[in-house]
């Protein structure tokens, strides 16, 4: 075995070249990991949304609360099942109203945001729901909380503000809320009743949120919910509901994979540019070590490895850039409700999942052919090379 | 240019190598084309658009709301205005799966004269007017489907909580920058469907949007490039203290509305173009680099015979944008002629209706690599230039 | 007959961080025109340098070089570039040939630095590879030629400008003994026919004894100049 340290030596020896190497690999790595941050992020804040014990009931055949509406007679119906849980304040279960107007951006640009109208119950059917701002808006007064997003992006969202949508709907922001990171903080949460009487639909809801008290009557309620004469009515999991809705997480991993695979293969040829230089530079060093006793497989294992710490000083440099990036969110439309969709970067799985997969790709791949072609050199001829 | 024998044989001197730095500067390239493409493919179309004289009537406070569909008579009667026509969304499910491409409830007698870079042909057109479950669609849906006229087209609803029927009367034609996937059918047809209903259950609308008498959005043809502005105004105005206020605008505005709301999504795309820049900077500058670490002698050698350092340093500048050149090349025009080819909407779920790479875009890049050859090419050739013939003679022993 | 190279108390010290290492010093030299001169020396003897510096590829630190008149430490950076490839021809010990050009194309080199049409390029060089003995090798690459061979393609391209002055660095170095003999005598012809002024630096006593005058150097001093009677110099 070729000891490691003549590996590491080399790469310090032509520094120049190895730094322009790992720079150009880095930022490579850097960009892929960003990308399946951006994933990552969005998928846990669809899978925190997801209470086990929770069902959200929509019209039958609607695919999104957004558009899956009924009547508010059958939803306050809704409200009386048993088997939903209670605590002291009453069941917790809620009528939500969504309503999705165009807003205006502190760029000046436009988006729709979704206004929830909301009742009492709805802060506890949602994870770690806190006021961290301000405070929780009282019924019927016309205001109305919102998430640290809204109120550093649009017009009107801070503390103090008021957010206007049209001529009738005005809400006075009040605070600022969190939920754990769910899909709820990319959302304005005014009263029910407000909602109702701004947009004149009184009489319907969009959804009803409901917890079970236990795994048993959940599926009772659900039962009943969706078979049930008097409702006929979908309820589902919430869990699932939310993995439906992953359509924007859909496409950015599909985007995030394309872009990874170009990525990875640009930065192998760089990786494998650099090796390749390595050889030829090195050929007269190869035919000594080859005729001195190492084997064929010596060579081979020890360009392979040299081309992969190159490739992890690459990777890793890559990898820690991305680090800061923990506090880039961004905001774009979700292409099924055409409403507004707050994403923040996190660093997790997905991230370190894809830097290791490019750094070995690169290491391994790039550095394969030029390890063969120091593998395949002549003793003799290796010597002779001036 | 007599120095391009010399040039051109010193960048297939390590095939290699070259081949290597441009197929790096080829993929990112690639990879930079379909990102910005995505931006610019969008903005080309909406621009594209302004020819049309066309503007958009939508509910003020979005999608959510409500446009009256008795407005499209009153709109029509307006001065200035040629055509108008609704254009509700179904948003159904077709074999029962998510919408995959757009449905639209219009108004048939009007529709292709407001959309009229839209071509049917006659008896198709008459045949659709005809029938009120007649609907009309876009030759890349009969494509992908394997859908002729005559064939019907059940639609399950989603939004609406009704089904429709629908039977193929005619497959139209469109440019290629425009949503060749679309299913048009009547309004009239949904809403009086949805009057049923509504009666049936004997109570309110469950959702504005679900609600019969919507038209949805209103497309508009206008007589010219200067009534466009004055009906937008006009528009509004009028119905600004309804209950359904109005937002009127041309249709390229509609359009750039849409790609606002991508919002932070294109600084992103941005950013990592940048990344990719430098990174290709760092790239073919390395390339570059190791090579002329190698020609140390023969760069000592020109010298000697007279070669001044101007030259060393334009010949040495030349191979490097050259080699750039040729992945960027490969990469933007590549790419292009790749997209023109290959018709990737039916495989983004309905997200792009339409992609290729226009030639504003692929130029661009071509330039970038051009500039990115001159970039990572100055320092090894100053580095040349300036090195010294007596050390770069002295023989090597 | 008319000076061609003079060196007037020539003195060249090249620095190393502090330490000033000085490689000739106070050198006096007269060259005749059309003067065969071979330099010997032990290693480090500073032989090299004086033909650098007789080159116009360095440039003395006290006292004058002068070629064919032109003081040469008077000259800007691209003066002496130019004037390098207007008047001298190089001839290196690894022939220094471009691997990836033809034998035409390497003799080709030094007059693209012309303005002289491709129709006029084409012509010197097939006359200068005729000259050499190498018509019908245009096409050949380096790798395709003998040592030999190679080094008559250096030889055609130092001399297809038509300079005044050929510069030598050991061109047998690396030849066998039968090709060093052929490249002596063409090296020869060049000299007797066409009057080149020849300077050669050599390790080797059979080509210095086919040059008119052999100076010796030792540590940078001129320490022995001999006129070879046998010679067959242009300058006798």
């Amino acid at each position: 075995m070729i000891p490691f340290k003549y590996n590491v030596r080399n790469l310090r020896v032509r520094w120049k070249t190895t730094l322009m190497t790992v720079l150009g690999t880095a930022l490579l790595v850097a960009s892929s990991c960003i990308l399946f941050g951006l994933v990552e992020g969005l998928e846990h804040s669809l899978k925190v949304s997801g209470d086990p014990l929770d069902l959200i009931v929509l019209r039958k055949g609607a695919t999104a609360e957004t558009t899956g509406g009924f009547e508010s007679k059958k939803a306050d119906e809704l409200l009386t099942l048993n088997g939903i849980a209670r605590d002291g304040d009453g069941p917790l279960a809620a009528k939500e109203l969504l309503n999705i107007p165009a807003a205006e951006r502190v760029s000046g640009t436009y988006n729709n945001l979704i206004v929830r109208g909301v009742e009492p119950a709805s802060r506890k059917l949602r994870p770690d729901f806190k006021i961290v701002a301000g405070r929780d808006f009282e019924s019927g007064k016309g205001e109305c909380i919102v998430s640290r997003f809204v109120a550093k992006n649009y017009k009107g969202g801070q503390v103090g503000g008021q957010l206007a949508f049209g001529e009738k709907e005005k809400y006075r922001v009040v605070g600022i809320f969190t939920a754990g990171g769910s899909s709820a903080e990319s959302e304005v949460w005014a009263d029910l009743k407000d909602v109702e009487r701004n947009t004149g639909r009184d009489g319907s809801v969009s959804c009803v949120q409901i917890r079970a008290a236990g795994p048993e009557e959940f599926a009772k309620l659900r039962k009943e919910i969706e078979d049930g004469a008097q409702f006929r009515l979908a309820a589902k999991p919430e869990a699932e509901y939310f993995a439906t809705q992953s359509d924007v997480s859909t496409f950015f991993k599909a985007a995030g994979t394309l872009i990874a695979i170009l990525l990875t293969f640009g930065a192998m040829f760089a990786a494998a540019n650099t090796m390749f230089s390595a050889v030829k530079s090195r050929t007269r060093e190869i035919g000594t070590m080859r005729a001195l006793g190492f084997s064929r497989g010596d060579v081979l294992i020890s360009f392979l490895g040299e081309s992969l710490l190159l490739s992890l000083l690459g990777g890793a440099l890559g990898l820690l850039a991305t680090l800061p990036m923990s506090f880039l969110s961004i905001e774009t439309m979700n292409g099924n409700t055409f409403a507004s969709v707050n994403i923040d970067f996190r660093f997790g799985f997905w991230v370190m999942a894809v830097a290791l997969t490019m750094t070995l790709v690169m290491g391994l791949f790039g550095g394969m052919l030029p390890a063969l072609r120091a593998v395949r050199l002549e003793v003799i001829a290796a010597l002779r090379e001036l | 240019m007599k120095y391009l024998t010399y040039i051109l044989r010193n960048a297939r001197r390590n095939p290699v190598r070259t081949g290597l730095t441009v197929a790096s500067i080829a993929i990112s390239m690639f990879l930079m084309m379909i990102l910005t493409s995505f931006f610019a493919a969008m903005t080309e179309a909406q621009s594209a658009s302004k020819d049309f004289n066309r503007i958009i009537v939508m509910n003020a406070n979005g999608f959510a709301g409500q446009v009256p569909i008795a407005r499209v008579r009153q709109v029509e009667a307006m001065d200035g205005v040629v055509a108008a026509t609704p254009f509700s969304w179904y948003g159904g499910k077709y074999q029962n799966q998510r919408v995959l491409f757009a449905q639209f409830a219009v108004d048939a007698d009007k529709v292709f004269d407001t959309l009229d870079e839209y071509k049917l042909p006659p008896d198709q057109l008459a045949a659709f007017k005809a029938e009120k479950s007649g609907a009309v669609i876009g030759p890349k849906l009969a494509r992908e489907y394997n859908l002729k006229v005559g064939d019907p087209m059940p639609l399950q609803g989603d939004i609406y909580p009704v089904d429709l029927k629908l039977n193929i009367r005619g497959i139209y034609e469109s440019p290629r920058n425009t949503d060749q996937r679309m299913v048009l059918f009547h309004f009239d047809y949904l809403d009086d469907q949805l009057r049923q209903l509504g009666s049936s259950s004997g109570g309110s609308t469950t959702q504005p949007s679900s609600a019969a008498g919507n038209a949805g959005i209103i497309f508009v043809k206008c007589k010219d490039a200067a009534s466009t502005a004055t009906l937008c105004k006009k528009i509004d105005d009028e119905y600004r203290s309804t209950d359904f206020p109005t937002r009127t605008q041309t249709e390229e505005a509609f359009g750039q509305m849409f790609s606002e709301m991508m919002g932070g999504l294109k600084d992103i795309v941005y950013w990592i173009g940048c990344a990719v820049v430098v990174s290709l900077l760092f790239v073919s500058g390395n390339a570059m680099a190791m090579a002329m670490r190698e020609r140390t002698t023969e760069v000592a050698v020109l010298k000697a015979i007279g070669y001044d350092k101007k030259l060393v340093l334009g010949i040495v500048l030349a191979e490097a944008v050259l080699v750039a050149g040729l992945g960027g090349a490969v990469g933007a025009l590549g790419s292009k002629a790749l997209f023109d080819v290959v018709d990737i909407s039916p495989f983004t779920g309905g997200f792009l209706p339409f992609f290729y790479v226009p030639w504003s875009v692929a130029l661009t890049g071509l330039g970038v690599s051009l500039f990115l050859g001159f970039a990572s090419g100055v320092v090894p050739a100053v580095i040349a230039a300036n090195s010294s013939v007596i050390n770069g003679l002295r023989k090597v022993v | 007959m008319a000076a061609s190279i003079e060196l007037r108390g020539v003195e060249k010290e090249y620095r190393r961080d502090e330490f000033v290492v000085p490689v000739l010093s106070g050198l006096d030299l007269t060259v005749a025109e059309g003067e065969y001169l071979a330099l010997m020396g032990p290693s480090g003897s500073g032989k090299t340098t004086l033909l650098n510096l007789v080159a116009g590829l360095d440039v003395a630190t006290r006292g004058q070089v002068l070629v064919h008149g032109q003081d040469l430490g008077r000259l800007s950076e691209s003066e002496i570039t130019r004037w390098r490839a207007n008047n001298v021809g190089f001839i290196f010990q690894t022939y220094n040939l471009i691997p990836v050009l033809t034998a035409a194309e390497n003799v080709e080199l030094p007059l693209l630095l012309t303005s002289l049409s491709r129709k006029r390029r084409k012509e010197n060089v097939a006359t200068a590879l005729r000259v050499v003995g190498l018509q019908g090798r245009e096409s050949h690459y380096p790798r395709q030629l003998s040592g030999g061979q190679e080094q008559r393609v250096a030889i055609a391209r130092a001399i297809v400008t038509d300079p005044y002055l050929l510069v030598a660095d050991e061109p047998t170095g690396d030849l066998d003994r039968n090709t060093a003999d052929e490249i002596l005598e063409l090296l020869e012809q060049l000299n007797r026919e066409f009057q080149k002024t020849i300077v050669m630096v050599t390790h080797d006593p059979l080509a210095a004894r086919r040059a008119g005058r052999v100076l010796h150097l030792d540590k940078g001093r001129l320490v022995d100049d001999v006129i070879n009677e046998s010679s067959v110099s242009a300058a006798s």
